[in-house]
């Protein structure tokens, strides 16, 4: 690998690389996806195989990094279109709504509880273990 | 393989065109040069009001979009026109879920160390979140498409509408369960953890993952890389496992 260049047309290449890798594994994921019976997301597993490549490589190369990190600080914007659609949902009974948001709310804050209690557990747990064994 | 990336390639050309094209059209209200404006004024004026205020009720999330709908009424654009209008941030989604794969790989080392512990709690908790919505709804009374939204709850946003598609649901309530699922996990789960007198980040980023999917992570990524890491970790994880566990179930 060369040094990493500091200039702008070297930024700006190792940019492109990087933007040009999260597409190309984008796709990557999307072919596996479609050629493969079960319908896990394109993207997830697009994911996967990025930081299966990344583990193989060693390191996060500078561009990607780059990249990522102003995506990653987009998030939200980018989830806005799919955030403001709950504003314009009309086709449904008033029982299927109180249904539909008692179930969010409290199905959501009682399986957030469930979750974290149990991973606490099973984490401070090994902990201990291995604190006995003198880690 | 080759063949079907080509195909992709192609496809994403011609929605790439599509964009492009959206820009060439006459100006109006739902075009991309206004539409656009309104999703960053949104977001950039969210952003300011909660770094001012600082409570997580009015997390960008909520008040960006919010403030776009605001927008909207007033401009009087309907959902598929602004749907339309934000092609371009729709074309990003993909690229920005596999970016999740960077903290993913610069916190690996915490992940080891957590090891099967984490593997564990995703099942359960992969099985347990459409679970116990489900049940309330059906306690409740939900009809059938309610039930099967609700099933998608703990997926990303692109994940649940490719589900629902071959569950028959209807598609945008898919995406309004898992944005507003996402919403209550990340404006109550930090402050939830606290309570339950939580203070692992690696728990709590992980719980996040589950639960609140993307914008789960969002929030995870404000309290920390690590928490952040772990919340990817367990949004991917799970997104493959719930997408896995639903196909086998529907297909029988």
């Amino acid at each position: 690998m060369p040094p990493e260049s500091k200039s702008w047309p070297g930024k700006a290449l190792h940019w492109l690389l990087g933007a040009g890798l999260l597409l190309t594994f984008d796709l990557a994921g999307r072919a596996l996806a479609a050629s493969l019976p079960l319908s896990i997301p394109g993207p997830v597993l697009g994911m996967l195989l990025l930081l299966l490549a990344l583990m193989l490589y060693g390191r996060v190369p500078y561009g990607l990094g780059m990249v990522a990190e102003q995506i990653l600080r987009l998030l939200v914007l980018i989830f806005l279109p799919a955030t403001v659609g709950i504003y314009f949902l009309r086709d449904l009974s008033g029982g299927d709504w109180f249904a539909l948001i008692a179930a969010m709310v409290i199905g959501t804050l009682i399986s957030l509880t469930l979750t974290a209690q149990l991973l606490n557990h099973l984490i401070q747990r090994r902990a201990r273990r291995r604190g006995e064994h003198g880690q | 393989m080759g063949s079907e990336m080509h195909t992709l390639w192609s496809q994403w050309l011609a929605q790439l065109q599509q964009v492009a094209e959206g820009f060439l059209q006459p100006l109006s209200a739902t075009h991309p040069l206004v539409i656009l404006p309104l999703n960053i004024a949104g977001f950039w004026l969210a952003l300011k009001i909660y770094r001012r205020t600082g409570t997580p009720i009015l997390h960008p999330v909520v008040g960006g979009s919010l403030l776009v709908f605001a927008g909207l009424l007033l401009l009087g654009v309907d959902f598929p026109g602004y749907q339309q209008g934000s092609a371009l941030l729709y074309l990003l989604l993909g690229p920005a879920v596999v970016a999740l794969a960077i903290p993913l790989k610069q916190n690996l080392v915490m992940v080891r160390r957590a090891g099967w512990p984490l593997m564990l709690g995703l099942v359960v908790g992969a099985v347990l979140a459409p679970l116990v919505a489900v049940v309330i709804a059906m306690l409740l009374g939900g009809s059938h498409t309610v039930l099967v939204a609700l099933a998608t709850k703990s997926v990303t946003t692109p994940v649940a509408l490719a589900l629902t598609e071959q569950m028959n649901g209807i598609h945008s309530l898919a995406a309004g369960v898992v944005a507003f699922t996402g919403i209550v996990g990340a404006v109550f789960g930090p402050t939830l953890m606290r309570l339950l007198g939580i203070h692992d980040e690696r728990v709590t980023g992980f719980t996040l993952g589950i639960n609140a999917h993307a914008i789960g992570t969002v929030r995870a990524l404000e309290i920390s890389a690590l928490c952040g890491a772990f919340s990817a970790l367990a949004m991917g994880l799970c997104g493959a496992l719930t997408a896995l566990l639903l196909s086998v179930l529907t297909s029988t």
